[in-house]
């Protein structure tokens, strides 16, 4: 069940120089904008790559969604590759008909988008295969 | 809309009153001013009424006279109201003291039937209290021999000096006076109005003097020395605001029995401005004809019929007979009317209607002057100004067609209808724009040389430090903020338009507005200080191609007005985009968010929020209502899982399903101007399939294709990221209807179910 009155910021965590943010129980406006806060705030402290999980949201809708593409643009812009993993049925169906799943990878989980990043070279960093779940 | 449970009072006695107490909204206020004046340690010697035509000014007096009446043992109410037809002074101030003696024998036996059927005034005497037969008795008989004489000033200051002499005695009145300027027309050599005046400032009896607000004080006035009026109260009496004529329509609904809904109450409200008398006009004939109003369309048909033949139609022919009883001219001057009004700006020389109307200066002033009184048309010294009110436009079209170009009743009838209901649905657009907009104009008024945080001016300022930030902690943050800006302190604050006329091309008046002020003391030219702001409607930050556009036009308006030195404010509802808020700094420009708006109103006047509820219908069938905002779409999702469950939809029909109604819930609150801001659900289980229905109230904000005025450049700097819910509903759900309705959108979403 998504609380719809969650009012905790979003958690994040890093692990070298990639950074994995938590998204909240529902992708709307002001969770969209707060994972691109700490987002930004992450590629602006020097890291590399970005994982955004999904893993507690029930709930996505269009807004959150296309701020989503905002995180995916500053992300290209710092050359940092983007996963979003733990994606439940309903926001990958919406994340695959607005587009999202062209521009970032989706991992089945936390730690399969970690290998996902850790196999590549993060240093030297390049597209991470996108569209499909690992 | 349940309007059993609102109206339970028993109903008091009406004596004067047209309508029911109960039914009488919206002027509470004003009755209690007038009723205070009873008791004789009033501190208040009278009220002057000054009233909008149309604004129910008799109604007050009479529901006033009426709870005055009620109050047994107090000071009698009079209330006696100059009419059209009355010829001479003479004659008026005859019937005044005939009315005085009825209503305070009335009053003071108790028994109001010789209100409204007067006794001759001899038997006035008999029937007049114990302790008054004495004084009674004497002026009754002064009265005779001095009506029967030639002094007209004398039988003038006898009949109107009667409350004095009354309460001289003990009897002690409330005289209400209503229609004043109806003075001006009778014949005589005394200058009643001054009489009066007199009367009321120098007796110890209180007066009410009422009359239209464009005439009352000039027929009041003495001549050279106008009259002060020291110690009489003042009641500005308009049109009822928007809540009250809504009570007002649903009250006589009710009483009436005519069937109404909200959308077709909210149009009534606008078709009338708020005018009490037009309202229960239309209403009543709403009830004569038993036509229910629940479409925009039978409210039209009522409108046009009330418009060409009912009280409406003979409350213009009667002020249009009395200011010209000729019926040539009265063709004439309606012939110039609708001319006039087709004019840009509805103006028209005063030379233009002399030469029109064939009248000498004698006869054309006392004309133009009747106009401008009752609000028909405004006369500006070398122009004429027809009165905007679109009531009034329609009125002159439709007369204009039959009277003068001689149309088929039919065709005009026809036309009429068609036009206006073409109208309805923008009349309702304006108020919901209306509604919608910032109200900068208050919010500037409110300023009051006040200090607040200056990242609650500068959008790109407050994004970086509280973009996904809660509400809670941006108060927080704003607290601690040691960057204040001083705030001018405002003195006037009126729209663009009216400053700069062609503003009106570009945008909503209500959403741009003109502050005159000093931001700093003391009041000097140094000081002074205009601010020029704008509200531009974008669904994403403002980009910097549509914030120069506004730019140039604020500046503009700045240049054309003389402002020596003015300051922009922009504000977008998403904030501005980097680049256009570099050129808002390179401006020295102020810019804020819908976001930072709110936080400002805040802090400058707390308010609060209201939510909604929800029900529930059939079994089969389930109602719920949400209001817009605060995630209130999460509620109708997990409502439309547990329906769809009923039916055994897989789990993924369910949260397509459920998509799909968070996104429609998004759309409704995110694309209508709505004014109850709330969201309407229907879902109807069948045998196959679940239909939601997601209903809202309210305008239609204009796609990217039809783009209106304030925000067109913006949405082209959409990048296409937005506009996605509508495409989405339609991937998700497997039939997707929309529609819109009379007043606002429905959006029918169907899933059927696979086993």
């Amino acid at each position: 069940m998504v609380d719809s009155h969650d009012r905790s910021p979003v958690r994040s965590a890093r692990s070298g120089d990639i950074a994995v943010i938590y998204a909240s129980d529902y992708l709307n406006k002001l969770s969209g904008e707060r994972i691109e806060r700490e987002c930004r705030a992450h590629l602006g402290a020097g890291c590399r790559a970005l994982v955004v999980d999904f893993k507690n949201t029930g709930l996505v809708n269009s807004i959150g969604v296309s701020i989503m593409l905002g995180v995916i643009d500053a992300a290209e812009r710092a050359h940092a590759p983007l996963v979003f993993s733990n994606v439940n049925s309903q926001a990958a169906q919406l994340f695959e008909i607005l587009g999202l799943t062209l521009h970032a990878a989706l991992a089945a989980d936390e730690h399969a988008a970690l290998r996902m990043l850790s196999d590549l070279n993060v240093a030297h960093p390049q597209r991470v295969p996108v569209g499909k779940h690992t | 809309m349940s309007t059993d449970n609102l109206f339970k009072a028993a109903p008091a006695k009406r004596i004067l009153g047209r309508i029911a107490p109960e039914n009488f909204i919206g002027r509470s206020e004003a009755l209690r001013e007038i009723a205070a004046l009873a008791p004789s340690t009033s501190p208040r010697r009278g009220l002057l009424v000054h009233a909008a035509p149309a604004a129910g000014a008799s109604e007050l007096l009479r529901q006033a006279y009426d709870k005055l009446f009620r109050q047994r043992g107090g000071a009698s109410p009079i209330y006696f109201a100059f009419t059209r037809h009355e010829q001479t002074i003479a004659a008026a101030a005859r019937r005044f003291l005939h009315t005085f003696l009825s209503q305070l024998v009335a009053h003071r036996r108790g028994d109001h039937s010789f209100v409204n059927a007067p006794p001759a005034l001899r038997d006035l005497i008999d029937l007049a209290d114990p302790s008054d037969y004495e004084w009674v008795e004497r002026l009754v008989l002064t009265y005779e021999r001095a009506r029967d004489g030639s002094d007209e000033l004398a039988l003038v200051r006898l009949c109107f000096s009667a409350p004095v002499l009354a309460a001289a005695r003990g009897a002690r009145t409330v005289v209400m006076l209503d229609e004043i300027q109806n003075i001006e027309k009778l014949r005589g050599e005394v200058e009643l109005g001054n009489e009066i005046a007199q009367v009321s400032m120098h007796g110890d009896v209180p007066f009410v003097l009422c009359g239209l607000r464009r005439g009352l004080l000039d027929e009041l006035s003495g001549g050279n020395a106008p009259h002060r009026f020291d110690g009489f109260g003042t009641i500005h009496l308009e049109g009822l605001n928007e809540a009250d004529a809504r009570t007002l329509v649903e009250r006589l609904a009710f009483t009436e029995r005519v069937a109404i809904n909200d959308e077709t109450r909210d149009l009534v409200v606008q078709l009338f401005g708020g005018s009490p008398f037009y309202i229960a006009s239309f209403m009543y004939a709403a009830h004569r004809d038993q036509i229910s109003l629940t479409s925009f369309l039978e409210c039209q048909r009522v409108y046009v019929d009330e418009l060409l033949g009912g009280r409406i139609n003979r409350r213009f022919n009667s002020i249009l007979e009395e200011i010209t009883p000729s019926h040539t001219t009265r063709r004439a001057l309606v012939r110039l009317l609708h001319e006039a009004a087709t004019n840009a700006g509805g103006k028209s020389p005063v030379e233009a209607w002399r030469r029109r109307l064939e009248l000498e200066p004698d006869e054309l002033y006392p004309l133009m002057f009747a106009l401008h009184v009752r609000e028909l048309a405004s006369f500006n010294a070398t122009f004429m100004e027809i009165g905007a009110e679109s009531l009034w436009r329609d009125y002159l079209r439709a007369s204009y067609r039959l009277q003068v170009a001689v149309e088929p009743r039919a065709l005009v009838v026809a036309d009429t209808l068609v036009e206006t209901l073409k109208r309805a649905p923008q009349t309702m657009a304006r108020h919901y724009r209306r509604a919608a907009a910032l109200n900068l104009r208050e919010l500037l008024a409110r300023f009051d040389a006040q200090r607040v945080a200056a990242s609650l001016l500068h959008y790109d300022r407050f994004s970086r430090i509280y973009r996904g930030v809660e509400s809670e902690e941006i108060e927080i943050g704003l607290d601690a903020e040691t960057d204040l800006i001083r705030l001018p302190q405002v003195v006037h604050a009126a729209s663009c338009a009216s400053f700069h006329p062609p503003m009106l091309l570009v945008g909503d008046e209500e959403r741009c507005a003109v502050a005159h002020g000093f931001d700093a003391m003391p009041y000097t030219d140094a000081n002074e200080i205009v601010w020029l702001t704008a509200e531009i409607d974008s669904k994403l930050e403002a980009g910097r191609a549509v914030t120069e556009v506004w730019c140039e036009r604020l500046t503009q308006v700045g240049h054309s007005c003389g402002f020596k030195r003015f300051k922009l404010w922009l504000v977008a509802p998403e904030g501005f985009s980097a680049e256009a808020s570099e050129l808002l700094s390179e401006r020295d420009a102020f810019s804020s968010s819908r976001k930072q708006l709110e936080l400002l109103t805040a802090r400058l006047s707390p308010e609060a929020t209201e939510v909604g509820a929800t029900g529930a219908d059939a079994p089969d069938e389930f109602e719920m209502v949400i209001p817009m905002g605060s995630d209130t779409e999460l509620i109708a999702a997990h409502t439309v899982e547990q329906i769809a469950r009923r039916l055994d939809f897989p789990a993924e029909a369910i949260n397509q399903i459920k998509t799909a109604l968070i996104e429609a819930c998004i759309n409704a609150a995110e694309h209508s101007l709505s004014p109850d801001r709330k969201i309407y659900q229907r879902f109807r289980l069948e045998s196959d399939k679940l239909v939601v229905t997601v209903s809202s109230r309210g305008l239609i904000v204009p796609s990217p294709t039809n783009a209106g005025t304030n925000g067109s450049d913006a949405r082209e700097e959409n990048n296409g990221r937005r506009g996605w819910g509508l495409k989405l509903i339609r991937t998700l759900m497997d039939e997707v209807e929309f529609e819109r309705v009379d007043d606002g959108t429905r959006l029918r979403m169907t899933k059927y179910l696979r086993r």
